[in-house]
């Protein structure tokens, strides 16, 4: 129900015993409420005149409001609270996502981490306000007024005392049973209730089928089954709050009719009795508060824990073990017994990783090449540094051994070129200076130039003033890898490019123009080329074969074609039938 | 206000409140009587006690009282769970309807999804639209009809002992239950919108942020990556903390008008009803089930509080219009006889300020002919896909199939064409279910057939489920390879002469994309084939190749033909199939 890690985090008891020191307030105000209330009742009922009750009813309508008073003071300290751990969070998060995001968004998934730091938030906040304010009205307010009203009559006290675990014991009987119900209709449900989604999404190939119009009896059909069963499980689901509501209006009913016949036998005079009643029906709000949103705020129990075992992820340690680099001709790199393995579960028949040995060194040109899931693109961004290997992996960098590419100094040194390009919501020209900001206009021009976009920019009405949507919405693919390429050459001082299959989605004719660009880019560089158009090959001298995460094959593609093996399948299989 | 703007050209929400009237009006009144069974237990309540401090002789005579205590406690959730099942159901019903008509009418319009489908996920967003529906009524519109009825007779039994008492109180329910709902929308309404929008612009700023992580960390710029979204989540968040405050704020006036109307109450009791004992004895009963009625009252500006979200719902399902076909008289051609399509100097744009797409287009296509299209992406090869079907008209130019412009065949035209896109729509059901689609009057082993035919008789075999086999949300439980084959056997089925064929092996490796092609042109080769494609790889299937780019056709001929005359044909296939001489 609670989760412990929540009074870890700072500030949150000093915000209990505030709250617990309000809430004891509150239950007084409440008792006051109804015992100048009672006050004024059972004056007007002894037929005093107004004069009589002025001062209870003032007393009364003062403890009213003050009692509300204390209620938005409460929802204040609770939101500001809960406002500044969101903040806090979705801070921390963001760091998070920096500093071990790459591998922490394999396994997570981008969704997921967006839905936690925006929805989840929220509902973080809401769970919040369940444990803080709900849960601390339950603890408080009924056992005060349970004590004042065991003062004022016995057997009173005994009924209302009873009737608690009672509601409580029947609200698990009849939510276990709710629960198991819906279990098993849970499958054929969600079927039925995307149902409709999915037909209107199939609507275009429905109508190529020539189906659509004969379908909508089935809309309606569907439609109607799921109500049935939405009813079905309603009937039960909905008897918990059932059970709750007839067992407090029950226990009240039952009270008055104590009261009554107490009365009746002269045991007690009319003030206590008409106390009791008035505060019968407070000493269950808390309960029914409490309940009536419970299933609601699990889900913010469920989203901060997503968050907690995000944010208390290790990050990657040990990223300044490399000196400082710069990479030229005599440089290498040599990598032996390179493992890799998604920790996840999910992802558990994604590819890992093996590596024997790998020596890259120089401005050489390597092609890592494969089958899709054959380990390309898990070995390249192991290389990139953002996916950690094994502890046991052996890597050395220009002569110094280091745990992982997660290097600061390493990272400097590189410019990534992946599939989908990414391009931030700003200025044309501020992306082609993304990884040199302070650059001159003439410098982006002159890359820009040299990738090909100059003629492109020239239609543009702002020039490289442009604001680029955000992720490069609006802008063709081929243009946006050409202000991947220009933002490359700007970044001359980082001399390792790694490319992931850039051309992929492009067609033939943008590749073709996109080629020239690339070749004058990949000179006095060391480039590490993923992909799987078979024609970057020959701009490659040296290849990596891969299938089912190891290195099946390497050599120059002169030496690998020349005889059968892994290299000469491959291409031969990709290259299919020709003219 | 907007409120009457919104419902002045309504059709989505006004006529279905007519429907099932008798189930509506039973909701209703069986919400009144929950708020009458829980302010008459009170009644009761204190009329018991306050009748037995009297000590009358006979216990017989708060005897009708107790009986009616019980009954208004056990009747109170009784009838309030009948009220929720009712309400549930009339809502469901309703969705239904609305359902089955949304659906009608995107049905009616063809080129609905051509024009919306930049505009993101329409569809999800308009069945989220009905969905809000339902919370409108159960949330907002119940709760709000029920405190208006509630506070009118509670107003007018007071009135009835006191009209100047009945009509001030009267006049504190209506700043409770309409002025401060309407101003707190009114307040509300803009800065929700605000909110809305810098949410969204935040999902797509965050999820920016993540996707180009990589590029970040790269970079070393932290700073810079974290200031990206910062401004947003800041003037969120300020946003976000004013709408609390005015919350918290507005509940705690309401609970101040209620005390006034407490206070009004314990006058107006004292005043009224202490000319003798008989009637004392009423007035704890009259306060106490009065103080019940916060619980009716204090909601109905909550649910006002969401209108802004139930407007663009309402609003947004308004702009979805049935289009009135608009077809020349059908005529029957079977399919047997289907002999050719013709393009006609076809011009197309989408509307006459935006640029022409497509500038006199001519190709002639003969039966079994197959023609591969390439050219860069938005450049109209998908467009010219669509003009062939008939689902856009040419602004100028015709299209003809045998001689029948292409209009005139759009009552059967599943019979005449079947077309493949990338990403082609599996419906979460079974395989055998979905192939089926394809012509629904074939037989389980002809279905079988054809699933064996475009070569997954193997994988089928071998899932515990077989052909029963569910392909999960949009087919996520296959690969897209063989997503491309399941939708493949269902064209199959339907068996129809033209095949066009929209860039299906997009984000392929060439490994499967080799191997589908092949299964393409082997399973398809009595069809005339249309075939969109970005790269070279397979061409080696069809007879003709037409490259188009926004200046016209730049070249065009059988691809063995180009290969030996065209230099830079020659240049682009050996770029693509990695031949090129060194």
């Amino acid at each position: 129900m609670i989760d412990k890690r929540l009074f870890r985090l700072p500030g949150t008891k000093r915000l209990l015993l505030m709250l617990a020191g309000l809430t004891f307030l509150q239950a007084f105000v409440i008792l006051f409420q109804g015992k100048y209330l009672a006050d004024a009742l059972v004056n007007s009922w002894q037929m005093k005149p107004l004069q009589s009750i002025m001062l209870p009813v003032t007393l009364f309508a003062v403890a009213f409001v003050v009692r509300h008073l204390l209620n938005l003071l409460n929802t204040k300290i609770v939101q500001y609270y809960s406002g500044k751990m969101s903040e806090e969070i979705r801070s921390q998060l963001l760091d998070k996502v920096y500093n071990s995001g790459p591998q922490m968004i394999s396994e997570r998934g981008t969704g997921n981490l967006v839905t936690a730091s925006l929805d989840g938030i929220d509902l973080v906040e809401n769970y919040f306000k369940l444990i803080f304010t709900k849960m601390m009205n339950m603890s408080i307010i009924p056992p005060v007024l349970l004590v004042y009203i065991y003062f004022q009559n016995i057997a009173s006290g005994i009924t209302l005392t009873i009737i608690v675990p009672l509601i409580i014991l029947f609200m698990i009987i009849l939510g276990l049973a709710a629960q198991s119900k819906a279990d098993e209709q849970y499958a054929q449900y969600t079927i039925l209730s995307n149902h409709f989604l999915d037909a209107l999404r199939g609507l275009p190939t429905l109508k190529m089928l020539g189906l659509s119009k004969r379908y909508v009896k089935n809309i309606y059909t569907v439609s109607d089954e799921y109500r049935r069963r939405t009813m079905n499980t309603l009937r039960i689901a909905i008897l918990s709050t059932f059970a709750l509501d007839w067992l407090t209006t029950l226990g009240i009913a039952i009270l008055a009719v104590f009261l009554g016949l107490g009365l009746i036998n002269n045991q007690l005079p009319l003030f206590p009795a008409l106390v009791t009643l008035i505060l019968a029906p407070e000493y269950f709000l808390p309960l029914r508060d409490f309940s009536s949103d419970y299933h609601a705020t699990l889900d913010g129990k469920n989203a901060l824990t997503n968050i907690l075992s995000i944010l208390e992820r290790r990050d990657t340690e040990d990223t300044d073990k490399l000196d400082k680099l710069t990479w030229d001709k005599d440089s290498s790199l040599e990598i032996n017994n390179l493992q890799f393995n998604y920790s996840d579960e999910e992802k558990a028949d994604a590819v890992s990783l093996d590596v024997d040995h790998l020596k890259l060194s120089g401005y050489h040109h390597i092609g890592v090449i494969g089958k899709s899931g054959s380990g390309k693109s898990t070995l390249i961004r192991v290389i990139g540094g953002f996916l950690t290997p094994e502890h046991n992996s052996n890597i050395t960098i220009n002569g110094q051994k280091v745990p992982h590419f997660t290097q600061r100094n390493w990272q400097k040194e590189l410019t990534f070129l992946p599939q989908s390009p990414y391009l931030f919501s700003g200025t044309l020209a501020k992306n082609i200076a993304f990884y040199r900001p302070e650059a001159s206009q003439e410098e982006i021009e002159n890359a820009a130039d040299k990738a090909g976009l100059k003629d492109f920019i020239n239609t543009l009405k702002d020039g490289y003033e442009t604001m680029i949507g955000e992720g490069g919405r609006g802008i063709s693919g081929g243009q946006q890898q050409r202000i991947m390429i220009a933002r490359a050459f700007l970044a001359n001082d980082r001399h390792i490019l790694i490319f992931d299959e850039p051309t992929a989605h492009l067609d033939i004719e943008t590749e073709y123009a996109l080629k020239k660009p690339m070749e004058e880019l990949f000179k006095n560089h060391l480039v590490i080329f993923a992909t799987h158009r078979l024609h970057w090959i020959k701009e490659m001298d040296y290849v990596v074969v891969m299938d089912d995460g190891e290195i099946v094959e390497q050599g120059t593609p002169k030496e690998l074609g020349s005889h059968e093996g892994a290299y000469s399948d491959l291409i031969e299989n990709m290259r299919g039938d020709t003219l | 206000m907007n409120f009457f703007k919104t419902f002045k050209h309504d059709t989505w929400v006004k006529p279905y409140i007519k429907q099932y009237k008798g189930l509506l009006i039973s909701v209703l009144i069986l919400g009144f009587f929950t708020v009458l069974c829980a302010t008459g237990l009170m009644f009761t309540a204190g009329y018991t006690i306050d009748k037995a401090a009297t000590h009358p002789y006979n216990i017989l005579l708060i005897y009708v009282p107790i009986i009616l205590t019980r009954g208004f406690g056990i009747g109170r959730p009784v009838i309030k769970y009948i009220e929720r099942l009712r309400s549930h159901n009339w809502v469901l019903k309703i969705t239904s309807d609305l359902r089955t008509r949304l659906y009608k009418t995107l049905e009616s319009d063809a080129s609905f999804f051509n024009e919306h489908h930049k505009a993101g996920d329409i569809m999800g967003l308009l069945s989220e639209d009905i969905n809000h529906l339902q919370d409108l009524y159960l949330r907002t519109v119940f709760p709000t009809v029920i405190a208006y009825i509630v506070a009118l007779v509670a107003s007018i039994a007071m009135g009835f002992f006191n009209p100047s008492f009945g009509f001030f109180v009267l006049l504190l329910c209506v700043v409770e239950i309409v002025i401060v709902p309407l101003v707190s929308v009114a307040i509300e309404s803009a800065r929700r919108e605000r909110q809305k929008a810098l949410k969204s612009d935040l999902y797509t700023k965050l999820t920016d942020n993540i996707l180009g992580v990589d590029d970040w960390v790269i970079s070393g710029r932290e700073d810079d990556f974290k200031k990206l979204s910062a401004s947003t989540i800041a003037e969120l968040d300020a946003s976000k903390d004013k709408s609390k405050a005015f919350r918290r704020n507005r509940d705690f006036v309401l609970q101040f008008i209620f005390a006034v109307i407490m206070i009004v109450m314990l006058i107006f009791t004292n005043i009224h009803m202490t000319q003798n004992q008989e009637m004392a004895n009423f007035t704890a009963a009259v306060f106490l089930a009065a103080l019940q009625l916060s619980d009716t009252f204090v909601p109905v500006s909550q649910g006002f509080e969401e209108w802004p979200q139930y407007r663009d719902s309402i609003n947004r399902l308004n702009t979805v219009q049935p289009v009135e076909p608009n077809l020349p008289e059908q005529v029957e051609l079977d399919p047997k006889d289907f002999n050719g399509l013709d393009l006609e100097n076809v011009s197309f744009e989408y509307s006459s300020d935006s640029p022409i797409l497509i500038k006199n287009f001519t190709q002639k296509i003969t039966k079994g002919e197959k023609l591969a299209l390439l050219g860069p992406s938005g450049i109209g090869k998908t467009t010219i896909l669509q003009l062939i079907l008939g689902d856009l008209i040419p602004q100028k130019g015709t299209i003809t199939v045998n001689d029948l412009n292409v209009q005139q065949i759009q009552d059967h035209r599943e019979q005449i064409f079947s077309v493949l896109n990338q990403n082609p729509f599996l419906f979460n059901t079974s395989v055998m279910n979905n192939v089926r689609l394809g012509n629904e009057d074939k037989s389980d082993s002809e279905v079988k057939e054809a699933l064996a035919r475009v070569g997954l008789k193997d994988l089928l075999d071998s899932l515990p489920d077989k052909y029963n086999t569910s392909v999960g949300e949009n087919g996520s439980r296959f690969s897209g390879g063989e997503q491309e084959r399941i939708a493949l056997a269902r064209i199959l089925l339907q068996d129809a002469p033209v095949v066009l064929l929209d860039e299906p092996t997009v984000g392929l490796d060439p490994i499967t994309e080799n191997a589908l092609l092949e299964t393409f042109f082997d399973v398809l080769k009595d069809k005339t084939i249309i075939w969109v494609t970005h790269h070279l790889q397979g061409v080696n299937h069809v007879d003709q190749v037409v490259f188009v780019t926004d200046e016209g056709i730049e070249m065009q001929g059988a691809p063995d033909d180009l290969y030996r005359t065209n230099s830079h044909f020659k240049e682009l296939y050996e770029m693509d199939a990695g031949l090129e001489a060194d």
